[in-house]
């Protein structure tokens, strides 16, 4: 009881809502790092993805390559990454790009896998009949592989970004704000009163998780082609 | 593993001198001493130092305690009996026990003694070594800006970046309203606002002042990192920060139990008042750093200080 009661009291407080170190701030900065994150990971997965997908070249590798990476924890990424990038920039190299690196590394592989396994899912009848009415390769991608394949890939975009908006909260160990903040301080503060923004902090996390996951569920929706809604629909009927 | 065997082995060949010992001289049966101390390499090479100096000087040791846990874990440990000897912060330990403490290291001990005696624990002498909270510039930033003291960075606290301890602007004892910080050296709210919250004493507050994202840090005074990068500590010339000394608690059943109380005492004793700060820091430095292995970093230091014979 006495951790629901603090931690009420300190998402209640107003003081929390506003100023430099107020939630929507924090917010503000979790969610920055965690689209900028994901666009970088988008950049990169979705077109090797799409190509060893369309091409069937060297899937075994990628696949396998791309689940090895998952293996990477990612506070070692921080740790490895951060040498590296703080001489570039004192600030940003050491409380932004160590963690957006990390995230990056995080997001790739759910979205990689995905859209790799979307395009292979795919009725090869399709594709020869695509090809048979003199459809060029990168028509056949765009016109008939990428629409079916959606849904799938856009599951793999969902999965990346709920682990990457979950995850970013390991970048206030090295001092990027982000609700992570909220976690470290309220871990470091427990014995002065720091258990509800500590509970808080991690229940705002869980919160925007769930934003994200309904986001993309609706994103997912409004993507999927009505040609496969209806034949799923025409399908269960049948059955 | 390969430690632990060789330590099982050394308890065991000692045990067996201090048996035939024991029986040769025909005296009464002296009771094996359980230590115990923090995860914390500081506290194990410490631990590892009382203790055997105590072998040295014929006492059964139990080392199976050293580095048990935090202090949630250690300070019920000592209580219960599970362990008989730690060494300790004992300025920590007095903010732990409820107590406050203070920049004077003999106020805290008699507090922290007054906490311990319902506990039936006595706090040995502490040692002249503190390993204590300390702002950490680099040596460009202390010639640059002419730094010896914290009160030399009143002036110049807009032109330097801050590292501070994740919990600093909520803890009196740093940059919390009216606390050290702003209390006594004049460092503004908009200061602490504006600093970069880290992990006191740890890697990424290091890291961030070698890498120049912050120009004063938030250290503890014997940690490795400022003997290995030459950096400087600002004298805390108001005294604000809690004196930390070591000092051995000890269970008082097992006090009771010896038959050579005093000699007990005075061995531990002796041994506090040879480890200052630089000691500390240098034995932690041989354990953290350079990766030796605590209980020979503690032999070596025994032997150096006539302790135990080469």
């Amino acid at each position: 009881m006495n951790i629901l009661y603090e931690t009420v009291a300190w998402l209640t407080d107003p003081a929390q809502w506003s100023g430099p170190d107020g939630i929507p701030l924090r917010l503000g900065e979790h969610v920055a790092i965690s689209a900028g994150s994901l666009a970088v990971a988008l950049l990169i997965a979705l077109p090797i993805g799409l190509w060893i997908g369309h091409t069937g070249r060297y899937t075994t590798l990628a696949v396998n390559l791309a689940n090895l990476w998952r293996a990477l924890p990612s506070l070692a990424v921080i740790a490895m990454v951060l040498p590296l990038t703080a001489p570039l920039d004192p600030q940003l190299g050491f409380k932004v790009y160590p963690t957006v690196v990390a995230m990056v590394v995080l997001g790739v592989p759910p979205i990689l896998v995905n859209a790799y396994a979307g395009l292979s899912e795919i009725d090869r009848d399709l594709l020869e009949a695509a090809r048979g009415q003199g459809m060029s390769e990168w028509q056949v991608l765009w016109r008939v592989e990428l629409p079916l394949a959606l849904p799938v890939i856009v599951t793999g975009i969902r999965s990346s970004a709920i682990q990457i908006v979950a995850t970013a909260t390991l970048g206030a160990i090295f001092g990027f704000g982000g609700l992570g903040h909220y976690l470290v301080i309220g871990f470091a503060t427990l014995t002065r009163g720091g258990l509800g923004e500590m509970v808080g902090g991690a229940l705002l996390v869980a919160g925007l998780v769930i934003v994200t996951d309904i986001v993309f569920a609706l994103l997912q929706r409004a993507l999927t082609p009505h040609g496969l809604v209806l034949d799923r629909a025409r399908s269960t009927a049948a059955a | 593993m390969r430690n632990y065997r060789r330590l099982a082995l050394g308890a065991m060949l000692l045990s067996l001198v201090t048996l035939t010992g024991a029986c040769s001289s025909g005296g009464g049966s002296a009771p094996t001493i359980k230590i115990g101390s923090v995860g914390f390499d500081e506290a194990r090479v410490m631990a590892e130092i009382y203790g055997q100096a105590l072998q040295a000087k014929g006492y059964t040791v139990d080392m199976t305690g050293v580095g048990l846990g935090t202090r949630d874990v250690v300070a019920p440990a000592i209580e219960s009996g599970q362990i008989d000897l730690q060494p300790e912060y004992i300025g920590s330990r007095l903010a732990y026990e409820g107590g406050t403490p203070t920049g004077d290291s003999q106020t805290n001990e008699q507090d922290l003694q007054q906490k311990l005696n319902a506990k039936n624990l006595t706090v040995l002498d502490y040692t002249p070594a503190e390993d204590t909270n300390a702002f950490v510039v680099r040596p460009d930033t202390a010639r640059q800006f002419n730094l010896t003291k914290m009160s030399d960075t009143t002036a110049v606290q807009d032109q330097l970046k801050w590292g501070l301890a994740t919990d600093c602007p909520t803890n009196a004892l740093c940059g919390a309203p009216g606390g050290a910080l702003q209390g006594a050296y004049g460092i503004t709210q908009q200061t602490i606002d504006g600093a970069t919250l880290l992990s006191a004493c740890d890697t990424p507050m290091a890291d961030a002042l070698k890498n120049g994202t912050i120009d004063v840090g938030e250290l503890c005074s014997t940690q490795p990192d400022i003997i290995v990068n030459g950096w400087i500590i600002l004298t805390d010339d108001k005294h604000t920060q809690p004196a930390d000394n070591i000092a051995p608690i000890v269970r008082n059943d097992l006090l009771d139990k010896l038959p050579d109380k005093a000699g007990f005492e005075t061995t531990l004793n002796d041994v506090s008042a040879k480890i200052d700060t630089s000691t500390l820091a240098q034995l932690y430095k041989q354990v953290a750093v350079d990766h030796q292995d605590a209980s020979q970093v503690a032999k070596t230091w025994l032997q150096q200080n006539g302790f135990i014979s080469q």
